[in-house]
């Protein structure tokens, strides 16, 4: 059990770090010890830590627990998970199977990297011209988008925090969309900045916030939509940190 | 449908596959992922010819986005969180979450409170949307 019970915690993490809503995921573990064996399992989840315990059938308890600290989406892995943790309840698989799939899930391919710069810089720029920027604001606004890319890159190895990452690639952001203007390239700074803005914005963060606090999550909710505004105010903050040292400056 | 209504929604559709992308999503998820973005941005535009109000549109499209989601995660047997954040990027006010730090840096209390609050209208609509969908298809699972 206290095995078993390991891999159900292992799953359930790496669920939540993929993207995850929390209701899922408890769902998930609950019926998973349940599948092996579990008189009764009691999960509680917020987005940064775990606590599960199991009551096996000779009255012997198991509690574990898991800080999460990453957030990484990555849908591909959590529609693995999801499938194994399906495959658990419905077929007895054994330990080594168990295990064998999940190391395959946790390690499922991404895209690589260049793919990514151009998933930043097309984003950039399909919103640039969505939002009614002309062709030459979407062409600035696509460059910028790589250099985003690459300024989170950077920040991500320097300090692993994840509203300075936000608030850092604003001011890349914010500051070549200024430059470009005193180059001459384009007019206004405003559509470049809200394509590359699109990129950064927690959108996504609010979206599963409110779906948490709707389906009776409350704290995983509050914690999601604290997250979702400081890092709205993040990118505001380096929005005005340019526009300050711009006004000095230019 | 205009000139600029057709840019919008290819523009929004193509902005939908580059998030598909960052977000690892493979395969015919990628597919319905992709139409989805494209779907939502279009029946925007369509609303937009009956309906004046943008926050009620919004509230239409995500609960129409959201059932679309809920259907295909169970034909793909895959979480529906997959398709509705994705398929929902076009409607992310980023613009108007621009124009509100804008309004509040040139110190336009005015302007940035209007722009503020309508942001927060937005989202809230389309919150909403998706939660009462959400709500409905695991009220019909549960059966």
């Amino acid at each position: 059990m206290k095995n078993l019970l390991i891999y159900a915690m292992e799953i359930g993490e790496q669920m939540l770090i993929s993207g995850a809503e929390v209701h899922r995921v408890e769902e998930s573990i609950a019926r998973m010890c349940t599948a092996f064996g579990a008189k009764r399992t009691d999960v509680f989840i917020i987005t940064s830590s775990m606590v599960v315990t199991v009551y096996a059938d000779n009255n012997e308890t198991h509690t574990q627990t898991r800080r999460i600290t990453k957030s990484d989406i990555n849908y591909e892995k959590l529609h693995r998970l999801n499938k194994l943790s399906r495959e658990i309840c419905e077929k007895n698989l054994t330990e080594q199977e168990i295990k064998e799939k999940l190391d395959l899930a946790i390690n499922c391919k991404t895209y690589p990297l260049w793919l990514e710069c151009i998933c930043y810089a097309v984003i950039a720029g399909a919103f640039t011209l969505f939002f009614g920027g002309n062709l030459i604001e979407t062409l600035v606004s696509f460059v910028i988008g790589v250099t985003v890319r690459f300024g989170i890159l950077l920040s991500e190895k320097a300090v692993s925090n994840k509203i300075f990452t936000k608030f850092f690639s604003s001011v890349i952001a914010s500051a070549l969309a200024f430059i470009a203007v005193k180059i001459g390239f384009v007019d206004s700074v405003d559509k470049v900045i809200i394509g590359n803005i699109m990129t950064l914005i927690p959108g996504i963060g609010l979206t599963n916030a409110l779906r948490d606090l709707f389906t009776g999550d409350s704290i995983a909710g509050l914690l999601r939509s604290i997250e979702a505004v400081l890092i709205a105010l993040a990118i505001a903050a380096g929005y005005f940190l340019v526009v300050v040292l711009g006004g000095v400056v230019l | 449908m205009t000139h600029s209504e057709i840019i919008q929604i290819l523009s929004g559709f193509i902005g939908s596959i580059g998030f598909a992308f960052l977000f690892n999503i493979r395969g015919w998820r990628l597919v319905v992922t992709a139409f989805g973005g494209f779907l939502s941005w279009a029946l925007f535009c369509v609303l937009n010819n009956f309906i004046s109000s943008e926050p009620v549109n919004y509230f239409i499209v995500a609960l129409v986005i959201s059932v679309y989601a809920e259907i295909m995660a169970r034909l793909l047997k895959t979480p529906t969180t997959t398709f509705i954040t994705t398929a929902l990027i076009p409607l992310i006010p980023g613009s108007s979450l621009y124009y509100t730090m804008a309004y509040a840096f040139q110190s336009n209390s005015e302007s940035f409170l209007e722009r503020g609050v309508y942001t927060l209208q937005l989202s809230s609509a389309l919150a909403l949307g998706i939660i009462i969908a959400t709500t409905l298809a695991r009220i019909h699972s549960k059966k």
